[in-house]
């Protein structure tokens, strides 16, 4: 694999001590494309650089999303004012050993990174009601001591179970740790009944840490109105459905769910949010 | 990044033996049991990273401790016979989602461990699997060998409970060998180095189960234990299959009573004395093959 040519670099960030925020596209609830995208967005932040799909993905055609045609993309942007650089990607699907090094590549060597951020969501089985805890997994006690400071729930122990694979964020974190740069995976919990339509308030979560962490400044009056209107059209999901009610209210009381109620409860939801939009 | 030796055994002309997960895991387990047998020690392994996606990650206190990848190993051991390195991959090299290594990752691997074979003056390479047989689980299995050089057919026939694969009825003198076991073969023979792949019988029935197939092993092993002259413990592949034995014939029993009919007619084929009805026809033979997989598929289907 021709390795050194994977990295297309459009314009040079001009930065030399800089932190990396990733996310991937194919997140449970697109948590990754929205937690990222939002920040490219509120910061204004410009596309600099990417990854050439050649080698990573299989490209026997397009995807068609929304009725649009969609090709993978991985993408770098920079917000010079905040010495920040965003990494979004759809995940790839091949080498991905010389794909993560490709961005750490980008990322050391154009960008002077000094701290990576990871962001990923995992499905919980909590109500969407329920407080949220964003997990962290450092790569090294150091980097775990300076977040110490933050509400994250970070003392977590975790072993692939047989028959699973490390998220591709492990294995990115393993990479810097081998190179020697402090980073952090974040874990946003999403209920499990909107893991298929995103959960703005597990964007919130991860979020609030990054702008505090970053000293970013934002203001999430938008993200809190989205929040309110995803727990309206919750609150009317379960006015209309006594059944929907019932589960999450057995949720709140941290009780467990069959896995068909689990099932007919996502089944009602999305059925629900789908006839509202 | 590629090979990395511990250390550098001196080694005479070594025969190297090697491994991959395959089906029912008979090469796997044959040449791991060796391994055990002859408490061969490990001395190198091919670099993870470009081959294959980590199988596992530690997490201690919400600190990244380690990440693991599916091993590629190397062992050796001085036998008075015969010096023997081993190699054994915990994973083949897929790409794309296929289930046998093929492609360039797998054709570099294989140059891999060819490397460590000439480096270590290897004049001979075994490699091992399985293969499925129209037989069945209370016969014996054999042994089909594909050789790489005209000049080991010879030696391959005389091998006991052996058989050429192209020699098996039906086949017209031709077969394939799928993933590393059959490409390294092929990559040996470039080198003008001899090679044969052993592969052991399992009934076509039990392929798809997540069992092992020890008997298999086992006679994979019998073949490579005379080659080299030693004698080995094989009870741990007894034992073995023993435990597997009842799971298999609580799963043969739940096979349809016609198909179940038709496959027992293989175990009576295999002990038919000239007095009795002759073996099967290839027609038939077909015939149970396509009942077989009709069966599996449905099963797969509905599964």
């Amino acid at each position: 694999m021709n390795q050194g040519h994977a990295a297309k670099i459009h314009k040079e960030p001009g930065l030399r001590h800089s932190r990396l925020v990733l996310g991937w596209r194919e997140d449970i609830g697109d948590f990754g494309q929205e937690a990222t995208g939002y920040l490219i967005q509120k910061l204004r932040a410009e596309e600099f650089a990417e990854i050439a799909p050649e080698d990573f993905f299989s490209l026997g055609g397009v995807s068609v999303e929304g009725n649009l045609a969609r090709f993978p993309e991985s993408k770098f942007y920079v917000c010079q004012e905040h010495e920040l650089v965003i990494f979004q990607s759809d995940s790839p699907a091949a080498e991905w050993y010389w794909f993560l090094n490709a961005v750490l590549d980008v990322a050391e060597h154009h960008c002077g990174i000094r701290e990576i951020y990871a962001l990923g969501a995992m499905v919980s089985l909590e109500a969407h009601t329920a407080p949220r805890q964003l997990l962290s997994v450092a790569n090294s006690a150091e980097m775990k001591e300076s977040l110490s400071r933050y509400e994250l729930a970070g003392d977590m122990d975790y072993q692939t179970p047989p028959g699973e694979r490390p998220t591709l964020n492990s294995f990115l974190m393993w990479l810097a740790k081998e190179r020697r740069i402090p980073g952090v995976s974040l874990w946003a919990p999403v209920p499990f009944y909107l893991a298929a339509m995103g959960d703005a308030q597990a964007q919130k979560k991860a979020l609030t840490f990054l702008s505090d962490r970053l000293d970013l400044r934002i203001d999430f009056s938008d993200l809190d109105r989205e929040i309110r209107q995803q727990n309206e059209r919750l609150a009317r999901a379960r006015s209309r459905y006594p059944q929907v009610d019932d589960y999450i209210k057995r949720l709140e009381s941290n009780l467990i769910l069959s896995q068909e109620e689990n099932g007919d409860l996502l089944k009602k939801v999305e059925e629900f949010l789908g006839e509202e939009d | 990044m590629g090979v990395r030796l511990y250390r550098e055994p001196r080694l005479d002309s070594p025969i190297l033996i090697a491994s991959w997960p395959g089906i029912a895991n008979i090469g796997l387990m044959a040449v791991d049991t060796l391994r055990v047998a002859l408490k061969a020690e490990e001395f190198g392994e091919i670099e993870p990273w470009d081959f294959f996606y980590p199988k596992q990650v530690l997490i201690r206190k919400g600190i990244l401790e380690r990440l693991e990848f599916p091993s590629s190993k190397f062992y050796f051991k001085r036998v008075e016979s015969r010096d023997v390195i081993l190699f054994i991959g915990e994973e083949q090299p897929t790409e794309e989602g296929r289930i046998y290594a093929e492609g360039r990752k797998a054709y570099r691997m294989a140059n891999l461990v060819m490397d460590v074979a000439e480096k270590f003056g290897c004049h001979r390479l075994y490699t091992s699997g399985a293969a499925v047989a129209l037989t069945h689980h209370t016969m014996r299995p054999r042994v089909w060998a594909v050789p790489n050089n005209e000049k080991l057919i010879t030696e391959t026939k005389g091998y006991e409970n052996t058989v050429l694969m192209s020699d098996i009825e039906g086949r017209g003198g031709q077969g394939s060998i799928t993933g590393l076991n059959g490409l390294l073969l092929g990559v040996a023979k470039k080198r003008g180095l001899e090679a044969i792949c052993l592969m052991g019988e399992i009934p076509v029935y039990l392929q798809g189960l997540p069992l092992s197939y020890p008997r298999a092993s086992k006679a994979v092993l019998e073949v490579i234990g005379r080659s080299l002259a030693i004698d080995l413990d094989l009870s741990r592949l007894d034992e073995l299959d023993q435990k597997i034995e009842k799971k298999i014939e609580e799963f043969y029993q739940q096979i349809p009573l016609e198909i179940r009919g038709q496959l027992d007619r293989l175990r009576q084929a295999a002990s038919a004395q000239p007095a009795e009805p002759g073996p099967i026809t290839e027609e038939e033979q077909k015939k149970i093959m396509e009942d077989v997989e009709k069966f599996f598929k449905r099963q797969g289907g509905q599964g």
